[in-house]
Order: structure tokens, then C-alpha cells, then sequence
């Protein structure tokens, strides 16, 4: 009896080393400019050394998804290993005419708006494959907006663990409660990606919820 | 000149025959047409993102899109999911438009506010 328990006990150690282990498919996703790659930026930063993406004001900047492997964070004595996979930000309508406000000619215009369109396409269709996801929003913005509730449908159908993260909270009419108060149920942390306020926090929530 | 706005209310019968891409067609064909449809039978998230792949194949310079809300969307709880089973209604509606027609949809858990006009620049 006694070898029979030393030898679940060893099984469940090996199994808990794998479940340790486990690679967890991270997806960053939201609105466009809602922060998602400075926030893949700041997170491979700080546990790789390497940034993901370019960050622009331009909406769309991020068209295909872009991802870093390996990225490894530790928090309160956890340890989660993630494939982070930044979005292309999901929105319902895409208008050339916008991106030409920014300076673009029309042909250039066309062009990011077709690949914007594509992006957005495989953003959704990875709702599919993530393991685990990030929901970006913009602070100063409305957050009840149906891009976001769609998201959280899906990967809530899904059980897909999401983390809600209200972004730019640096800024003066930023109103994170806001976020809070639409989305009770999910946990949510106020960061500033830009000014890398409040990330010990997110990597806690993240190995806390995700790992 | 008075612009026309024409808003179709469409029967939770009229789509119950439709499913998956003849359902989200339809709505595209309407809705490309330079229509609001009211659906009396709210679309799942599911729905939601398949209307938005195919709006996004469709985006060219004259169709920038759509405008989008759902009130009472599917919820997994047993209480819904047995409500359906039955044929019974769980209540909720979505409103879909153009986005050059429908500049902004402003929602809060329990209404949907819709602000229509002429939205192409000039």
C-alpha cells in the first residue's frame, strides 16, 4: 500500500512539473489604440529584453499579430511561461478616409485599410486558439462598447480566462472605475503601459488567474 | 432635403429558419443596402464575430463598415440555455446599421441610444 501511494504521489509530482511548465498562449486584444502593443512592448521588456512591435498613433498600426515566445514572468513565487500574441485591435468599421487625417495619401490609405481588415479577420478568428487573453481598454474611453462585450463573449463561451486591463490611467481624464463598474465579474488592473505604472500588479494577476 | 432613414424590424420567425452564414448574408445584404435592422431575437457573440469577419470582407471605399449593439445577448447559465431549448424567449434585440449611416451607438446594460445621419465627409 505504501509503494502504491510513493507512486501516485511520484505520478502527481511529474504531472505538476508539466502543469508547471505549460505554455500558456497569451492574446493581448481591444479596440485599436487601446495600448495593446505598448503593452506587449513593456512585458517582453521587462522579462526579455526585447520589444514586440511598433507603436503608433495611427489607428490599425498593428495589422498582423505579432508574437514573442518564452516570455517567462514570475510574481509572488509563480512562474508563467507565455507565448504573448499581440493583436491587431478589433473594430466594426474601417474607413480609409480616417488613416488620410494622419497624413497618409490615398493609395497608402487604401492599403492599410485592406490590411487592417485582414488583421482584424485573423484577430477574431484566434479567439479560437488562445489559451488565456488580456482585454485592453482605453481609460478615458466608454468601455461598454460591443467590440468589447463581443470579445469577452466569445472567450467567456469559450472558458477562456480573461484579465481585464484599463490602460492609460496616467492620463487626467482617465476613468478606470468606469471599467470596474461595467465588468464586475472580471478582474481588472489599472495600469499606464506607457509610463510602466501598476505592472507588478498585472504580472501578479497574471500568474495568479492565468498560471 | 430630408434625408431618408429606413429601419427594418425583423422577426425572431423570419431568421429562425436562417443559420450560420445564410443568416449573417442576410444581414449583410440588408444592412449594405443602407438599412437598420432591428432583430427581435438578439445575435450571439458567436454571430456578433462572424458579422464583423464578413463585414471586414466587404470593407471597400464605398462600405466602411457597420455600427453594431446587442442587449441581452446568450449567456451560458442553465436558465437561458433551457429557455431555448423550449422555444421560449430570453429576451434582448440587436440594432445593426451601416457605419455611414450610424454615426455612434452609445449603450449602457439596459438601452441602446443610436445616433443616425448623414455621416459620409465632405
Amino acid at each position: 500500500m505504501m509503494a502504491f501511494e510513493a507512486l501516485v504521489n511520484w505520478l502527481m509530482s511529474i504531472t505538476n512539473l508539466f502543469q508547471k511548465r505549460k505554455n500558456v498562449r497569451l492574446g493581448l486584444y481591444g479596440a485599436p489604440n487601446a495600448g495593446k502593443t505598448s503593452l506587449a512592448n513593456k512585458i517582453s521588456m521587462d522579462w526579455l529584453g526585447e520589444p514586440v512591435g511598433k507603436v503608433s498613433q495611427i489607428p490599425h498600426e498593428t495589422r498582423t499579430i505579432q508574437k514573442k515566445e518564452h516570455v517567462i514572468v514570475k510574481a509572488n513565487g509563480h512562474e508563467l511561461d507565455m507565448n504573448l500574441l499581440d493583436m491587431p485591435g478589433i473594430s466594426t468599421k474601417v474607413d480609409y478616409r480616417e488613416f488620410m487625417k494622419y497624413g497618409l495619401t490615398i493609395e497608402e490609405a487604401h492599403r492599410r485599410s485592406k490590411e487592417a481588415t485582414k488583421g482584424i479577420i485573423e484577430a477574431i478568428k484566434w479567439l479560437e486558439n488562445v489559451d488565456a487573453a488580456l482585454l485592453i481598454m482605453d481609460s478615458t474611453e466608454d468601455p461598454y462598447t460591443q467590440v468589447n462585450l463581443t470579445i469577452i463573449g466569445n472567450l467567456e463561451a469559450r472558458k477562456i480566462p480573461v484579465i481585464l486591463v484599463a490602460n492609460k490611467i496616467d492620463l487626467a481624464d482617465a476613468e478606470p472605475e468606469k471599467i470596474k463598474d461595467a465588468y464586475p465579474q472580471y478582474p481588472v488592473v489599472e495600469i499606464s503601459a506607457l509610463k510602466g505604472r501598476n505592472l507588478d500588479e498585472l504580472y501578479e494577476t497574471i500568474t495568479k488567474n492565468l498560471g | 432635403m430630408l434625408m431618408q432613414i429606413q429601419i427594418e424590424f425583423i422577426s425572431s420567425a423570419l431568421l429562425s429558419g436562417k443559420e450560420g452564414k445564410e443568416k449573417i448574408d442576410f444581414i449583410m445584404s440588408s444592412v449594405r443596402n443602407g438599412k437598420i435592422l432591428v432583430l427581435e431575437d438578439p445575435l450571439s457573440h458567436f454571430e456578433e464575430s462572424r458579422l464583423i469577419e464578413a463585414t471586414m470582407k466587404k470593407v471597400s471605399s464605398k462600405f466602411s463598415g457597420i455600427e453594431i449593439s446587442t442587449l441581452g445577448a446568450d449567456t451560458a447559465d442553465l436558465k437561458t440555455a433551457l429557455i431555448k431549448m423550449l422555444g421560449g424567449k430570453t429576451g434582448g434585440l440587436t440594432v445593426i446599421g451601416p457605419s455611414s449611416l450610424v454615426r455612434h451607438v452609445k449603450r449602457d446594460p439596459m438601452s441602446i441610444r443610436l445616433f443616425a445621419g448623414d455621416g459620409r465627409r465632405r
